[in-house]
């Protein structure tokens, strides 16, 4: 392992250390003594599936915050003496998941004789499911498009598309799949024009991705404007029912969180499993992993480079357009705007878990937890403004991209235009 | 199989980079194409391997006319290149690169990741070629990695190969190595189509020997042709191919380095503690296979890149993390290993790019305004005494030949007052004609009493113009060695065998 890998697991470490110093001084002593935590873990909808009462778990605030702040220091410790070479990221993720229930334990603390005031687990990782979905959808078409070498920085006006013809295909037709199918090809057409104009124009992939956002979101307001706010029939009443599956549905927490989920999330379980067999077991996935990385020795063994990319960039667009419809499908409606930059924050999770769909998977889901505490936590007594808390997903992520994950390298040939002499 | 070229011809815009070429590679023959860099060899390997499209001729495989429109029809046919800049992925594993394109696969599309693995070992036997197939391409030494890119080409059934300059980047050993396996290949009946420009090399592999000039075949020699002669037959004239120059007389150290740590770009030591001290009026050769620390060095030096530590001193003075403009003032001359990248603008008149890095110096300017006419008649004045060809000192310098662009940077630097010059790779991709007055150039300069450090991969440059010669290998100075020693003990510390040449 080279020294820059080192200096980056331990630099992961100390954040670690600090993060769990942080949380054992700053939720954990500052919360005094009498403080009690409530955290219950019963299914959302009591009648529907619970055969098994796990209850409800009320601890001192100050000493489990400590306590949890201490694992992570230890787990922090343990990066920085070590250094091992796997495991890194499931670490890390680890002691996010640590921080997130120290940060609920710390929210929800009452001094009062009896809790007033609890979260239920389970809401929480429901709740947070749908928007991890979306990212995941997200950073998949990311991972398609830049493992081929083209970056799709549209993905969040892809988001809008599907969300805003899936929309209406669903009001019209009261069928999902026929919103996906639409969707999906909105997105599809919002790659192949990035890749058109990219490949065939070598015009440069940031600037077009972000002229299409521009785009979608102007279209999309004036679209909404002109169509669904006069005619609200086509926008309305497109929430995704639930289709649980038997039994699976009655494990406890993680039953209703992965198993009485939509169609949609169903699908993009399937789609991170066909993304991650395809990309790296079998042929498909070879050339297109050599696409990315060196065009040029890919060309001179007979590989269509351009048609490489353009077939990736449109399935990209697909997975996106189909995350877009899932989104929508969560609110219920379309609305401009709704979207606020998930697109970003999906790439974000690409990097972050290093262009694998396993990685993106793993910081998807730290993104969308971050994501719908801070939409949350106002309800619970956090004496911070409703504004401030909304930043903080996005300062994570800045801090995740620029520092914590130190150089990460992305596909050699990622967006760089590919010309055949 | 027996490859046959009739009239070849191709254009681009005004340049015929081929004018009808004919060439036989007979089966079992290793054909050397001998020129000059820009000769076009490359164009022409280029048309046979199908990544261009010939405007005239035809292509004739075992006598049946062909036409590749792209280059896996090429491999399909049989022909195998084997380019100068691998076309490996560098994050494949070996076995990943061999099948590429012409992958084994199971139900569901899926790799056969063993079946490939045991095609590999099949081949590798067959040929003597011993690889690992799961070792990763870029953990991989440049020999091996070569090693290969061969394998890749007989794994798909080459019957024909082409080399395209394939000793540039290999030590010595790794040079005999080579051709001991093409030797082997061709007499197990294989055709080899050999790329060159190094005269030693092609005499003592090739069958036959097709010289081209300026795209047109000049003459077709026998391997035994002595040196000089297929020198004139390359160059279209009578060069010299050794360097005239008397005994040095080194004065007082100018340049030294004490104990230097540098990394490259990826954050890896690529100079690990090198102490070496360049003394006036010698020029100090530094050898060694590209890619062990050379570039680093020098850009080191120059204050391209930070120190990490130790210690340079220019005439006594600190540079260690000094501005390249503080080093440059301090004395340093510097012609950059990528003249066109760190050492030239290409769109800016010859003129501008004669005062690049003493633009507000006077006579060149005063009070933060430019004086034009001293510009102009600077390089009025250099064109002249440096032989620089142009039509007007107002062109754009891209309009100017590679070999007069270094001869715009080589003007530039020793026009001013110097006290050591560093130059990297100062004769890569120049003809030969341009290759000598560089040299003569730098000779000059070193009786003058100046201090020079050349850097260059080119074995035959550093033992013809190095004083002493310093070898580095993966980052340290393996030994420094006087210019007599032989190519074979220099070749070991290319190597990395630190001490060879004491015994």
């Amino acid at each position: 392992m080279t020294r820059v890998s080192r200096l980056r697991v331990r630099g992961i470490g100390a954040f670690n250390v600090l993060l769990g110093l942080a949380t054992a001084l700053g939720f954990g002593l500052a919360s005094g003594w009498k403080a009690r935590s409530s955290l219950t873990f019963n299914p959302v909808d009591l009648s529907a599936s619970a055969p098994w009462h796990v209850g409800t778990l009320t601890l001192a605030t100050a000493p489990a915050d400590l306590v949890l702040g201490l694992v992570m220091v230890a787990l922090g410790v343990e990066l920085w003496i070590r250094v091992p070479t796997r495991g890194v990221m499931a670490r890390f993720g680890g002691v996010a998941v640590v921080f997130f229930l120290a940060l609920l334990l710390w929210a929800v603390r009452t001094t009062g004789p009896a809790p007033i005031n609890f979260v239920n687990v389970t809401a929480v990782l429901v709740g947070a499911s749908a928007l991890t979905m979306v990212l995941i959808f997200g950073s998949l078409s990311g991972v398609l498009c830049e493992r081929a070498g083209v970056v799709n920085i549209a993905i969040e006006g892809q988001f809008i598309g599907g969300a805003f013809v899936g929309s209406m295909v669903a009001s019209t037709t009261h069928d999902f799949f026929f919103a996906a199918i639409a969707g999906g090809a909105v997105g599809g057409l919002l790659g192949l024009i990035l890749a058109f104009l990219s490949l065939r124009y070598l015009s440069d992939q940031i600037i077009v991705g972000v002229v299409l956002v521009t785009m979608l979101s102007g279209l999309s307001s004036y679209l909404n404007l002109q169509v669904l706010t006069p005619f609200p029939q086509y926008n309305t009443g497109n929430l995704a029912p639930n289709l649980p599956i038997p039994l699976l549905t009655k494990i406890p927490v993680l039953g209703p969180v992965l198993f009485d989920q939509t169609g949609f999330f169903y699908l993009m379980i399937l789609l991170v499993a066909v993304v991650s067999f395809g990309l790296f077991q079998t042929r498909w996935g070879l050339r297109v992993r050599a696409v990315g990385e060196h065009p040029q020795a890919a060309a001179t063994v007979g590989i269509r480079v351009v048609g490489v990319r353009y077939a990736n960039v449109i399935l990209g667009g697909v997975v996106a357009g189909f995350g877009g419809v899932a989104f929508m499908a969560s609110q219920g409606q379309f609305q401009p705007g709704y979207t606020s930059g998930l697109g970003y924050i999906a790439l974000a999770a690409l990097i972050f878990g290093r262009w694998r769909p396993s990685g993106a998977v793993v910081a998807s889901i730290i993104f969308g937890l971050s994501l719908y505490l801070s939409y949350n936590l106002q309800t619970f007594q956090v004496p911070v403004s409703t504004e401030v808390l909304g930043m903080v997903p996005y300062l994570i992520t800045i801090a995740v991209v620029s520092g914590l994950i130190g150089r990460v390298r992305p596909p050699a040939a990622d967006g760089v235009p590919y010309r055949r002499d | 199989m027996r490859l046959e070229l009739r009239g070849i011809t191709k254009r681009f815009g005004p340049l015929t980079a081929n004018d009808h070429i004919d060439l036989t590679v007979e089966p079992g023959q290793i054909h050397c194409l001998l020129g000059e860099n820009g000769a076009g060899k490359s164009t022409l390997m280029n048309v046979v391997f199908g990544l261009l499209h010939p405007d005239e001729g035809e292509i004739l495989v075992d006598g049946v006319p062909q036409r590749f429109a792209n280059s896996g029809e090429a491999v399909r046919k049989g022909i195998g290149m084997v380019h100068q800049h691998f076309m490996l992925v560098p994050v494949f594993s070996v076995a990943e690169n061999v099948v590429l394109g012409f992958e084994p696969t199971r139900s569901l599309g899926r790799l056969d990741r063993a079946r490939a693995r045991e095609e590999i070992r099949r081949t590798s036997q067959e040929f003597n070629l011993e690889v690992d197939p799961d070792a990763i391409v870029e953990n991989l030494p440049v020999g091996l990695q070569q090693r290969v890119e061969i394998l890749k080409a007989l794994n798909h059934d080459a019957e024909l190969l082409i080399l395209d300059e394939p000793t540039a980047v290999l030590t010595p050993q790794e040079i005999d190595a080579l051709m001991a396996i093409m030797r082997s290949l061709a007499a197990s009946g294989k055709s080899i189509l050999f790329i060159s420009h190094k005269l030693k090399e092609v005499r003592a592999v090739s069958d036959v020997v097709t010289v081209i000039r300026q795209g047109r075949v000049i003459d077709q020699v026998p391997p035994t042709t002595d040196e000089a002669t297929l020198a004139s037959l390359m160059v279209g004239r009578d060069v010299t191919l050794t360097v005239a120059k008397d005994a040095a007389a080194p004065g007082e150290p100018v340049l030294r380095l004490e104990d230097v740590v540098v990394r490259d770009d990826r954050g890896l030591v690529a100079v690990d503690h090198v102490s070496l001290s360049v003394h006036a009026g010698e020029i100090l050769a530094l050898a060694g296979v590209q890619g062990n620390g050379q570039t680093e060095l020098v850009e080191a030096v120059a204050g391209m890149r930070d120190v990490e530590s130790g210690r340079i001193t220019l005439g006594g003075r600190d540079i260690t993390n000094a501005t390249p403009r503080h080093v440059l003032d301090g004395g340093l001359g510097h012609i950059p290993e990528d003249r066109q990248r760190y050492g030239l603008v290409m769109s800016m008149t010859l003129a501008d790019n004669l005062v690049l890095n003493t633009p507000r110096r006077a006579p060149f300017a005063a009070r933060g305004t430019r004086n034009l006419g001293a510009v102009r008649a600077n390089a009025e004045d250099l064109v002249g005494r440096f032989d620089i060809r142009t039509t007007s000192v107002e062109s754009p310098l891209s309009a100017l030949s590679g070999g007069n662009q270094q001869k715009v940077i080589v003007a530039r630097e020793l026009s001013r007052p110097l006290e050591v010059l560093v130059a990297a790779q100062p004769t890569r991709g120049l003809d030969v004609g341009s290759i000598e007055y560089v040299h003569r150039q730098i000779v000059e300069q070193r009786n003058e009493g100046l201090a020079v450090l050349i850097v260059s991969s080119e074995l035959d440059e550093v033992m013809a113009l190095g004083d002493r010669i310093a070898v580095m290998h993966a980052g340290q100075i393996t030994g420094v060695v006087d210019p007599s020693t032989s190519r074979e003990q220099i070749g070991l510390l290319m190597a990395g065998a630190v001490g060879a040449a004491d015994a």
